[in-house]
């Protein structure tokens, strides 16, 4: 919506600035986006009178003209356009004035004939197309007046954002009614007064509302005898100064009025209604209308439209129809003011997609109370401008009124929920100035009458922001809240998600966020088999594409897409996590969170003291590991999976008790060939609200042993199946609790041991809480680990 | 034996400067008091002195002994520090080569401001809780005073999901989740994500946001206005200038814009700004009764504020990216910035 500083002077007076009046209506809430200086590119164009012509020397279609632009001294123009004559008045582009078609004057010589300036046409003025001639100008301007002035194109325009609740702000004089609020000052409403015909409307048309719960108010006034041509130079330039095009004069009157009562208004040509007579109707079934926009729409029957006795003739509140619109040959118009359900035009303009000023009114709500006033305005007008007469009568169906709404103000209440101090004076004066009727009784209590405009206020509470906003929120007191502090119950999911990303941002794990939508054929891509749980998908109705059209199952198809992004970009050094919601939804929806990770290419910094290496699965085992551990977790088993997204050999889901918290291992080689990535890659997955569950984090002290610990270490040999904890397990069992701790602190296969065999070495502590244990107790135990070790598991020594 | 004495003195003495190694140091100190050395074979001497002589030639003895003593001690600190000098600078090292720096990541920018306003409500006696990013309409609109046909609901560019339920266009939904369970006083942040149908360089299709909630027997505007003064201050620095301008939600009433002054200008209007001096940071208001309503509250008996904020928007006051779309590409060398 666009206000002119002008205009609204012709409803209010005010001495605000500008940049003033933008604050001051921001500050109200009527929040002002930008603000433009119109003219602003006709700078250095004044008025100017062509005293005298003279035949140019050497050029026989340029004549030298003498111009008057009020200064002291005439100027010499060379001139060379057909209509240039003595004592007419034209704009004149001073010398140094930069014109909107990009051209800067300069004194310049044109066939040896000085030319201090250019008298200008209405295109090179970028006013419109005409080119043929210098712009005549009226003979009464003082010379020397800019020309911007001149043509009352030097108003200033402000581009508002009314929000919703407010479409009494959709209009010049709803905008006069703001700053009312401000100053104080009266309103200038227009003074509306004409002759009407002998002809009684009566007799011309009627109106007929089948639909008054839709059309609660219907309006008509009929116009015989008008001229359809060009508005006036004002009322185009009012039209063109908020950006709204010009059509023809009656159109012109109609949306004129619509900017300043905020009424939309349709005019019909009257004699292109069947039987010259109105019906608002909900549209029949299968139903057509072609409308202004000379696109044929298909009706349904909760549409409602004005029909004559035989079709619809418009969209109500949307959009006039074709064959009823006002063209050069009309002599005689219906005018329309009516006041409709804001539901009804919503869903229909939202319906046929289509969004016009008027459905934009019509469907925040408009004013039933003005539907009379703006009518009449409209009347008058075209009388004026169109020439015409106004038949006699008005016919006005209102089936729909409503008694005024009536609301009860506590002023107690308005300083207990802002905070405030305001006297209940202070309150009534700052209603009536938004033009609602108050009747205060004492102190406590008044009544509230709200005006048609307003149908936004319905209750006390927006009362008291009209109170707030008006009395300025900057006025309001800053305190601190007095009540309770409540306490919020302990929460495990928080601390868990804060140790947990704690840890991987230490390990070196950067932090990813992703998008919730993906792909579904990355489930193809990350290899799901096709009765994988996880391909059961929420779909977006309205995606953006189709790579964002369905809800993640999983967190690593993007963790790979990141990889692969980065990759793209020669950026190899690999290793992100993200934690966030997955969306589940067989059976029942569920937004698990989850926690995942990605480590690929190469670890390290790649410098001198820091040589990159490439990740392997001890690398992503011990991010898992330490996942673990930062939750307090020790009881769990690893076992290997078949998911097809791992490397069949290089996974391992993490069991605690028989619940799967998650899930790690290398990515199979196919998957990193669908990533585009040339190195391996590993991936994990958990569950967070599985490891909530498990996480313990109360702890405990446990005393630091008094006695020395005793540390021996063992090599064996064992056949390769063996996995290295069967003897770490075994140890364990054996020693009981004089085992501390059993380290292996190597892993060799090769050379010196036989083919089907591997070596492992552990470190083995050895400690009593409760004794010094001596060598020979030690002794007697390692020889008992080792003998066990060879019985059960074929362990040999090395040496 | 005097002269011998004082001529062993002077003689180690001289010595003792030209040693150069503790290899020379300690045969010297063996040619002087070894079992053979000379000052030992000396003192061997002392028991043919006669019983006159004994006393002066055995005090002197002892003064050469101790004098020759010290020195050596003397001579062998000097060598061994100046050996140490020699160690220490043999090993002088390149401390310009890299250092060995433990790998560490960082959290993502957004997460980073994300927990920075947490923390502060958080301070300031707020629970952080969270909901769903599937909703319903109920939940995302019509509980929040936004009926189906309502054209506030035109400003949210909704996503819905094919069976009936939306993505969240707002965290406000928890408000309403929350006092279904909870009895006040409430005082509650509301992280997470919202989605919007959205996609240039200042919109991304899913956001987040912190959502705020205090409800209590009396809670005021003006106590809105302390809240969010002091999360400001602490936020954005204590010169930091608000302004609230009346706006519109339907689940507020009065409702605010809320603006700080303009980092880049510091008010004085920019580019960044428009010229105006302020950024838009949040929306706020007092609940509106007819929110109170929908979860069995009694407007009468309770009043509360909400607001809400965009966490990309307060992040990029600081970060000014200039393509917020770049915050979820996961680039490595837009991450590693922050």
């Amino acid at each position: 919506m666009n206000v002119t500083l002008n205009w609204l002077k012709n409803y209010i007076d005010f001495e605000f600035s500008p940049s003033e009046l933008a604050d001051r209506l921001t500050m109200l809430g009527v929040e002002v986006e930008s603000i433009k200086q119109l003219g602003a590119e006709l700078e250095g164009v004044v008025v100017g009178r062509v005293t005298s012509i003279r035949p140019h020397p050497n050029a026989d279609k340029l004549v030298l003209c003498q111009v008057d632009t009020g200064e002291t001294e005439e100027l010499q123009i060379v001139c060379g356009a057909p209509n240039v004559r003595e004592g007419m008045l034209a704009p004149v582009a001073t010398i140094g004035a930069t014109l909107p078609i990009g051209l800067t004057i300069k004194r310049a010589k044109l066939r040896g004939e000085e030319s201090h300036g250019m008298l200008c046409s209405e295109n090179e003025l970028g006013l419109s197309e005409e080119a043929a001639g210098l712009m005549d100008l009226p003979a009464d301007i003082p010379l020397g007046t800019p020309f911007s002035e001149a043509l009352g194109l030097d108003d200033v325009v402000f581009e508002l954002e009314v929000t919703p609740n407010r479409p009494d702000c959709l209009s010049m004089i709803g905008v006069a009614r703001e700053i009312r609020a401000e100053t104080g000052n009266a309103l200038k409403l227009p003074q509306v007064g004409f002759s009407e015909s002998e002809t009684d409307i009566r007799e011309m048309t009627s109106v007929t509302i089948e639909a008054p719960d839709l059309c609660p108010r219907y309006a008509a006034r009929v116009i015989q005898g008008v001229k359809v041509g060009a508005s006036p130079e004002w009322l185009q330039q009012r039209l063109e100064s908020v950006g709204v095009g010009v059509i023809n004069n009656i159109v012109d009157i109609t949306n004129f009025v619509l900017m300043e009562y905020g009424q939309p208004l349709h005019a019909f040509d009257y004699h292109k209604l069947t039987e010259n007579r109105i019906v608002v109707r909900r549209a029949a079934a299968g139903e057509n209308i072609k409308t202004l926009d000379e696109i044929a729409r298909e009706l349904t029957p909760d549409m409602l439209v004005i029909a004559d006795a035989e079709k619809p003739v418009a969209l109500a509140g949307i959009m006039g129809g074709y064959d009823s619109e006002i063209t050069e040959t009309t002599a005689d118009v219906l005018l329309e003011s009516a006041y409709f359900n804001p539901s009804s035009i919503r869903a229909t303009a939202k319906a046929l997609g289509v969004s016009t000023e008027a459905s934009y009114r019509f469907e925040r709500g408009a004013d039933p109370g003005i539907v009379l006033a703006a009518l009449d305005r409209a009347a008058q007008l075209i009388a004026e401008l169109a020439g015409g007469t106004i038949c006699e009568g008005i016919v006005d169906v209102y089936p729909g009124q409503q008694p005024l709404t009536r609301i009860q103000l506590r002023p107690e209440r308005v300083n207990f929920i802002l905070g405030t101090a305001l006297e209940a004076t202070e309150m009534v004066q700052i209603l009536s100035h938004l033009g609602f009727d108050v009747k205060a009784n004492g102190a406590e209590d008044c009544e509230v009458i709200v005006p048609t405009f307003r149908s936004d206020i319905t209750r006390e509470i927006d009362l008291i922001e009209e109170i707030a906003r008006v009395h300025g929120y900057d006025n309001i007191p800053i305190t601190l809240p007095k009540g309770d502090i409540p306490v919020p119950a302990p929460n495990p999911s928080t601390e868990v998600r804060k140790r947990v990303k704690r840890f991987l941002l230490a390990a070196g794990m950067m932090e990813a966020i992703n998008y919730s939508f993906c792909d579904p054929s990355c489930f193809d891509k990350i290899r799901f088999t096709a009765d994988d749980p996880r391909r059961e998908t929420l779909k977006l109705q309205n995606p953006l594409s189709p790579e964002m059209s369905v809800l993640r199952t999983t967190l690593l198809p993007r963790l790979l897409e990141n990889a692969q992004h980065n990759r793209n970009h020669q950026i190899d050094t690999i290793a992100f996590f993200e934690i966030g919601s997955v969306f589940i939804c067989n059976g029942e929806q569920k937004e698990p969170e989850r926690v995942a990770g990605i480590l690929a290419g190469q670890i390290g910094e790649g410098v001198y003291s820091d040589p990159y290496r490439s990740p392997d699965f001890y690398d992503i085992k011990g991010l898992v590991e330490g996942i673990l551990e930062v939750c307090g977790i020790v009881d769990y088993t690893l076992q290997k999976t078949d998911t097809p997204t791992f490397h069949p050999g290089r996974n391992a889901k993490v069991l605690l008790g028989n619940k799967q918290v998650g899930t790690f291992g290398e990515a199979h080689p196919e998957v990193l060939d669908n990533y585009d990535l040339p190195y391996k890659a590993y991936l994990f997955e958990f569950d967070m609200e599985v490891l909530v569950d498990a996480a313990i984090f109360a702890k405990r002290f446990e005393p630091i042993p008094i006695y020395p610990t005793v540390e021996r270490d063992l090599a064996i040999v064992v056949d390769k199946e063996v996995l290295s904890d069967m003897p770490t397990e075994l140890i364990y069992a054996t020693g009981g609790e004089l085992v501390k701790s059993v380290r292996l602190f190597d892993v060799y296969e090769g050379e010196q041991v036989p083919e089907d065999k591997k070596s492992l070495a552990y470190a083995i502590t050895y400690h009593s809480a409760t004794e010094t244990l001596t060598d020979k107790a030690v002794n007697t135990l390692h020889d008992k680990v080792v003998k066990h070790l060879n019985q059960k598991l074929g362990a040999e020594l090395r040496m | 034996m005097k002269a011998e004495l004082q001529a062993i003195q002077a003689e180690a003495l001289e010595a003792l400067k030209s040693v150069e190694t503790s290899e020379a140091l300690e045969s010297l100190r063996i040619t002087y008091f070894g079992r053979r050395g000379k000052l030992t074979d000396v003192m061997k001497g002392m028991g043919k002195l006669s019983k006159e002589e004994r006393p002066e030639i055995g005090k002197l003895a002892n003064e050469v002994r101790a004098t020759l003593t010290q020195a050596f001690e003397a001579a062998t600190q000097a060598l061994h520090s100046q050996q140490q000098e020699q160690q220490l600078a043999a090993e002088s090292v390149d401390i310009t080569l890299p250092g060995r720096k433990p790998a560490y990541g960082k959290a993502h920018p957004v997460m980073q401001t994300l927990e920075r306003i947490e923390e502060i409500f958080r301070q300031m006696g707020f629970e952080v809780v969270t909901g769903p990013d599937v909703e319903t309409e109920y939940y995302n609109f019509d509980a929040l005073n936004t009926p189906a046909d309502h054209p506030a609901r035109d400003l949210h560019d909704t996503f819905y999901l094919t069976d009936g339920h939306l993505l969240r266009t707002h965290t406000s939904p928890v408000q309403i989740r929350t006092m279904e369970n909870q009895k006040p006083p409430i005082r509650i942040i509301v992280p997470g994500k919202c989605y919007r149908v959205d996609y240039d360089v200042s919109h991304t299709p899913m956001f987040h946001q912190v959502e705020g909630l205090l409800v209590d027997k009396h809670a005021t505007f003006s106590e809105l206005k302390g809240i969010l003064t002091s999360f400001a201050r602490q936020m954005f620095g204590d010169k930091t200038q608000m302004r609230f301008r009346p706006h519109f939600f339907p689940f507020t009433e009065p409702s605010a814009e809320v603006d700080i002054t303009c980092a880049v200008c510091q008010g004085k209007g920019c580019r960044s700004c428009g010229g105006t001096g302020w950024v838009e940071i949040l929306g706020a208001g007092a609940v509106d009764p007819a929110v109170f309503e929908a979860v069995n509250y009694d407007p009468n008996e309770v009043t509360g504020f909400a607001f809400g904020m965009g966490v990309e928007r307060i992040a990029n006051l600081q970060f000014r990216i200039p393509d917020m779309r770049t915050l979820y590409e996961n680039d490595l060398r837009f991450l590693r910035q922050f």
